[in-house]
Order: structure tokens, then C-alpha cells, then sequence
């Protein structure tokens, strides 16, 4: 007797689901082993005065994102009107158009 | 109780049968549905992971940098700008930094090189990230060379391969001593790249900053938060490929819903109405759509997901790294440590599978309510 | 027993194509009795067998089974007495396409929440009651005509229903098929099952089975009564 496709279907589903959670549990269980390397990361942050991730090597601007002003993308090679993915992946920075100076 | 569970396994016995007599159309359909949302799901995973894990490492960043612009360009800051900054109520340390850029014309590729006191080097030695040693095959002992600001070039000693596990933040790094930094790049002294500065108390940054700039106006200091942020936004959805891959997303479920929505085929009201003829409810049929449309989309939400999540933390997002790559020669490879916002899976869940189940039963509403002697009619 | 009393049936009622398929009509069918409903087509003999069978609601007029008005019940409790009390056969067959037999066969008693074993068991008895045992996983656009209206019929009794209704069940089959037919109606009668067929095809009208008769035309009753 073939068996029936509600018990096909709650099979594939349970199996699915234990997947899933098996899953969630090596995600909990990596970031405690991640942890202290994570740590080592941070510290090299602070010791080496690090401001950026590197992510995109191509152009100063998306390398350091986070010091990113607004004429960098004209200093580079004039036919890179915009470094396609990296640019349209990275936004420029929230704080661009923003200033510390006093407001009048 | 029992019997409801029973009816309810019927009528789901009943839909996959139904469903299963179109096997090409309804397992093209799953595997749409599930490489749409692989794709969403791995973007998901892959963006919060990546900030999440910027948002930790960068909790280290200096909380102000403070620097210089000069012809609506950066220059290099004096380091006056320093003695100035220190004398600001609040500032308790100022130190320049010293990096720049290098362009390497045989790898036609961009590293950062920079000075670090912390890391103590002999002389004529460097240490260099491991994206640069991995695509130069240079390592520890090896002679590197490059050349310096007046067209020379200069052999460094490699003292030291920054750690593998840190690639995310120094693959394209070169750690220099500072007078051999000045010399090689032509910097001056007095003068520095940016100044950062550490301040007593967190919650001044601001009040500071502007202090900096009242006192400086040719200076733009950063601070800390304002890093964090950048990273934030990063691989927002309004982002220009993001959007594009949303778009896709939203328009194959558009089309999906068109195909639902646009109607019962005829041959599916005749099945509605046979079903209600020979004894059938209204409630029935409407349960036998909500199955039809939970089958499908529960399994390939799932499916999708759970590949996603492999494809993001076990192959490192092999999908995305041409894109990630873009045009640079030097790249990080990295394991991306799995950060799971729960909010964002039920968000995914409830976009997906909830519109499809529902354009699966709205449309047979009508055919639900049918007289059943409609197949006695006919 | 039905008792239907002065039932009518308006289609498309204040529009321009009104019309009135069944007119007035009053009879009683007696439990354990074939009847057979007779007329040209369009006489309203589908339209009252809908009615008796509680698929139609009337227009007007009271229809009640065992003594039980059921003209104004709501439709779940109507869909659950067409469950229960019976079993249809359709001109077409109406088997639903792409499922095999014994899924056919299952399909009306889903709704009651059965243990799946013993409806699978139960179904399987129907269809080797009818020589189909052999068919039960075949699809059912792979039966011939005569196998598909066994079917049919197995479906019609899977809920072991007292009446069956019966709409020109044999308007597909040839002679022979006929003949099959109206020889598993009378299995059907000698179980005690009451039996109303709507018919123009004289094997059916005329066969010594039937009980009473029921003439119609044009919506209204041209004669009724037992027959020796």
C-alpha cells in the first residue's frame, strides 16, 4: 500500500522543520565559537585605529566607506563614472551631507 | 477532535493528488517559489550577518576621526590641529594616524598601507594582510617591493601575515614603521593623514565635534556612531542592486497571483461543483485552496530558506562573491558568523507564504459558493 | 419518505430570461420504491431531481424527508443530509478527472473525517462489489465507458446512502451497457435502497424494476403513479 500523500506531505514537512531547527541550533552554537574571534576582530579595530570594513577594494570610496566625502568619486579613473556592484551595494554614508558645524 | 484532524488529512490528500496531476506545472511552480525565496533569504542572511558582524568589530573604532579638507578634497591635517584639539574641555588624547593608498601596477590592485606603533616592527619590515600575501604568495621572510613616492623602489621584509580570520578588515593592509612611512609616501613631518582622537565622556562626541569645528573650520571630524551607521546602511534595499533582486522577487509573486487570482479554469469550477454535489461543504473547498496554497508555498519557504542558509554560512555566500568581488583584484574571503534576526524570517514568512495561500483561496470563494446543481445543469 | 408539495423552480427570476423549469408540482416517493421520472428532455426532470435530492432549493413550495421540512435549513445542514441520505448518479459520471478510481470513490465521504483505513477498505469492498477491484489505482480517464459509470455508482454508495438518485444514466452506454446498468439497480433495490431515476430511455422507463412512474412535461406532472 502506498503511503498517503498527507503523511508524504507532514514528512517532508517535519523533516524540513527538524532541518531548520538543527540549523538554528549550529548558528547558536557557532556564534558562541565565533565569539572570540570576533573579539581578536574588535581588537585589532582598536589597537590598528580601524574605521572600515574591507569590502570593496576597487575605489577609495568604497573602501573606506565611512570617510567617504563628497568629491572622492571624481578623483577616480574618469571612465569609472561608478564602480558597478560595489556602488549601487554600498550607499554613500548617512553622515555625507551632514555637518558638525555650527547651524545658521 | 479526532475526525476533524482525519477530514482535514483527507481534504490534503485529496489537494496533493489534484496538485500532483499537473507535476511539471506545480513543480515548476515550487521551484520558482523556492529559488525566490533562496534569493531573498540568502540576501536576508548575508546583509544582517555581515552588519551585525560590522556593528561588533567597529565598536572599536576611534570616536572621533578628525580630518582635514583643503580644496573641497581631503589633505593631510597639520598636527597643530592636534595641540588645538587637545586643548578642548573633554578631549583626553589625540593621536595622529598616518595610512594612505597604493596602487600595485603589476596586480592592478589597491591596498591601504598604514602605520601602527602598537605593532612593533624592525626596521625595513612590513606586515601585510593575508588577501596580499594570498595573491602575491608572499609570506613571512619573503622580500616584497614597492615603489616609493620618487619613482624608487624599496625591498621590505615581511616580519608578519595579519591573522586569516581578520581578512573582513585587513586583507589589503600593509603595516609600516612611521619614518619609513614618511619616506616612502613623501608625507612631511608635521604633518598627518587624520587625527583620532578618545574622549572622557561617550555622551559629549557631539558637543565636541562641534567645538572641533568652530575651532577648525577646515577640519570634518567623524564620530563613532557615524561609522556604525555607515555600516547600518549598508546593502540597504533601496541600494541599486538590492532593489533590483526585490523587484524580481515582488514581480514573479505578482505573477503568481496573477495566475491565481485571474480565475478558476472551468474545468476546476466542474471539479468544485462535483465535490459540492456529492457532499462537500463550502468550508471544505475553501480548506482544500488553503491547502493548496499552504502545500506549496510552507515547503518551498522552507526549502528555500534552509538552502539559503547553507549557501550564506557553509559555502560563505559562494553565489554573491562575484558580485561582492565587483572589480577589485584584492578581496576578502571570509565565514560570515551566523547572526539570525528571527523578526526578518517571520517578515519573510509572512511575505510569501501568506499572500500566495490567500491568492490561492480568494478566487474560489465564488466557485465555493456555487449551487451544486451546476453539474447537473451542465 | 419525500414529500414534496406544490414545488416550482424560477431560473433567472425578473429578467428577461425567466423561466419556470419546474411548475407546482406535488408527489411523495415512498421508501424502497424505484421510481422513474419520465419526460423529453427539458420537461424538468433534472431540475426536480435536484430538488428532491436537496441540491436545488425551490422557489417556492415545501419539500420534507421523513417528516422533516428541510426547504428551510441552512445550507450545511443541507449539504450534510445530501452526505448522508444520498447517492448521486450523474449523466456524465462527473468523475473528477486525473484521480484514480478508488480516490473517486473516497472523495464524498472526505468530509465526514473517516479513519482512513477502514474508508479505504470500505472502498475498496464497493469497487470489487462492482468487478473493479483490478481498477482501483488506474486513473479514471483510462476506464471505458461502462467501468466509469461503476465507478460512478460505487462513489454513489460510499457513503451508504437510502436514496439514489439517478440522472439519464444511461444516456452514454449502449444497449448492452444498459442493460448492465438497470441489473445493478435491481442488486440495488434487493438491498432495500429507495431508487429515483430521471429517464427518457425506454430500457429504463420500461423495465419491470420500476415501481411508479412519474410523467412530466413542460414543469408540470402529466401523469404519476404505481406501477403493477
Amino acid at each position: 500500500m502506498t503511503t498517503r500523500y498527507s503523511t508524504r506531505f507532514f514528512t517532508l514537512t517535519g523533516a524540513l522543520l527538524l532541518l531548520a531547527t538543527l540549523l538554528l541550533i549550529h548558528a547558536g552554537r557557532q556564534r558562541v565559537t565565533d565569539r572570540p574571534l570576533l573579539r581578536k576582530s574588535a581588537e585589532l579595530v582598536r589597537i590598528l585605529e580601524l574605521t572600515d570594513l574591507c569590502l570593496f577594494t576597487e575605489a577609495s570610496y568604497t573602501r573606506h566607506l565611512a570617510l567617504a566625502d563628497l568629491r572622492t568619486p571624481f578623483q577616480e579613473y574618469p571612465l569609472a563614472l561608478e564602480h558597478f556592484p560595489s556602488g549601487s551595494l554600498a550607499s554613500p554614508p548617512p553622515h555625507l551631507t551632514e555637518s558638525h558645524a555650527p547651524h545658521h | 477532535m479526532p475526525h476533524t484532524i482525519e477530514k482535514q488529512r483527507h481534504i490534503i490528500d485529496f489537494t496533493l493528488a489534484s496538485l500532483l496531476r499537473r507535476r511539471g506545472k506545480n513543480g515548476a511552480l515550487f521551484t520558482v517559489y523556492t529559488l525566490i525565496v533562496f534569493i531573498l533569504a540568502s540576501v536576508m542572511f548575508f546583509t544582517y550577518a555581515l552588519k551585525e558582524e560590522a556593528a561588533q568589530v567597529l565598536k572599536g573604532a576611534p570616536e572621533i576621526v578628525v580630518q582635514r579638507s583643503l580644496q573641497g578634497r581631503y589633505a593631510p591635517i597639520p598636527l597643530e590641529y592636534a595641540a588645538k584639539i587637545r586643548g578642548i574641555r573633554g578631549v583626553m588624547a589625540v593621536r595622529p594616524r598616518l595610512w594612505g593608498y597604493y596602487y600595485d601596477s603589476v596586480f592592478l590592485a589597491n591596498y591601504t598601507i598604514m602605520t601602527a606603533e602598537s605593532i612593533p616592527l624592525p626596521p625595513g619590515s612590513i606586515a601585510i594582510g593575508h588577501g596580499i600575501s594570498r595573491m602575491r604568495r608572499a609570506y613571512e621572510g619573503d622580500t616584497i617591493s614597492f615603489t616609493g613616492v620618487d619613482g624608487k623602489a624599496r625591498n621590505f621584509t615581511i616580519a608578519k601575515i595579519l591573522p586569516q580570520e581578520s581578512q573582513l578588515l585587513s586583507a589589503d593592509l600593509i603595516l609600516m614603521n612611521e619614518d619609513e612611512y614618511r619616506e616612502f609616501s613623501g608625507l612631511p613631518p608635521g604633518l598627518a593623514s587624520d587625527l583620532t582622537l578618545k574622549v572622557r565622556n561617550p555622551k559629549e562626541l557631539t558637543t565636541i565635534a562641534e567645538k572641533i569645528v568652530k575651532a577648525l573650520p577646515d577640519s570634518r571630524p567623524i564620530i563613532r556612531n557615524e561609522i556604525l551607521r555607515t555600516y547600518d546602511a549598508l546593502f540597504s534595499w533601496r541600494g541599486g542592486l538590492l532593489i533590483i533582486i526585490m523587484s524580481a522577487a515582488v514581480l514573479a509573486f505578482v505573477i503568481f497571483a496573477w495566475d491565481k487570482a485571474s480565475g478558476l479554469s472551468a474545468e476546476e469550477k466542474k471539479e468544485i461543483g462535483i465535490l459540492k454535489a456529492v457532499g462537500w461543504e463550502t468550508s471544505d473547498i475553501l480548506f482544500m485552496k488553503f491547502w493548496e496554497g499552504m502545500t506549496v508555498s510552507l515547503t518551498s519557504f522552507l526549502a528555500g530558506t534552509i538552502l539559503a542558509y547553507g549557501h550564506i554560512f557553509f559555502t560563505s555566500a559562494a553565489l554573491f562573491a562575484p558580485v561582492l568581488k565587483g572589480w577589485s583584484v584584492l578581496y576578502p574571503v571570509f565565514r560570515l558568523t551566523p547572526f539570525i534576526n528571527p523578526g526578518q524570517i517571520a517578515t519573510l514568512f509572512f511575505l510569501t507564504v501568506v499572500p500566495y495561500t490567500v491568492t490561492t483561496i480568494i478566487p474560489s470563494w465564488r466557485a465555493a459558493t456555487i449551487d451544486p446543481d451546476s453539474v447537473l445543469r451542465s | 419518505m419525500i414529500k414534496v408539495t406544490q414545488i416550482s423552480k424560477v431560473y433567472n427570476a425578473g429578467r428577461p430570461n425567466e423561466f419556470t423549469a419546474v411548475r407546482e408540482v406535488s408527489l411523495t416517493v415512498n421508501l424502497g420504491e424505484v421510481t422513474v421520472l419520465k419526460g423529453p428532455s427539458g420537461s424538468g426532470k433534472t431540475t426536480l431531481l435536484g430538488m428532491l435530492g436537496c441540491m436545488v432549493r425551490p422557489t417556492s413550495g415545501r419539500i420534507s424527508l421523513s417528516h422533516r421540512e428541510i426547504t428551510s435549513l441552512p445550507e450545511r445542514f443541507l449539504t450534510q443530509i445530501r452526505r448522508e441520505t444520498f447517492g448521486f448518479i450523474f449523466q456524465q459520471f462527473n468523475l473528477i478527472k486525473g484521480l484514480t478510481a478508488l480516490e473517486n470513490v473516497m472523495a464524498p465521504a472526505y468530509p465526514t473525517g473517516e479513519k482512513f483505513a477502514t474508508l479505504r477498505s470500505r472502498a475498496l469492498e464497493t469497487l470489487a462489489l462492482f468487478n473493479l477491484a483490478h481498477k482501483a489505482a488506474a486513473k479514471v480517464e483510462w476506464l471505458s465507458g461502462g467501468e466509469a459509470q461503476r465507478v460512478a455508482i460505487a462513489r454513489a454508495l460510499i457513503n451508504n446512502p437510502a436514496i439514489i438518485i439517478a440522472d439519464e444514466p444511461t444516456a452514454h452506454l449502449d444497449t448492452k451497457l444498459s442493460h448492465e446498468f438497470m441489473a445493478i439497480i435491481r442488486q440495488l433495490k434487493d438491498d432495500g435502497k429507495t431508487i429515483l431515476i430521471a429517464s427518457h430511455d425506454p430500457i429504463v422507463y420500461d423495465s419491470e424494476l420500476m415501481t411508479s412512474r412519474i410523467e412530466l412535461r413542460d414543469g408540470s406532472v402529466v401523469t404519476a403513479g404505481s406501477l403493477p
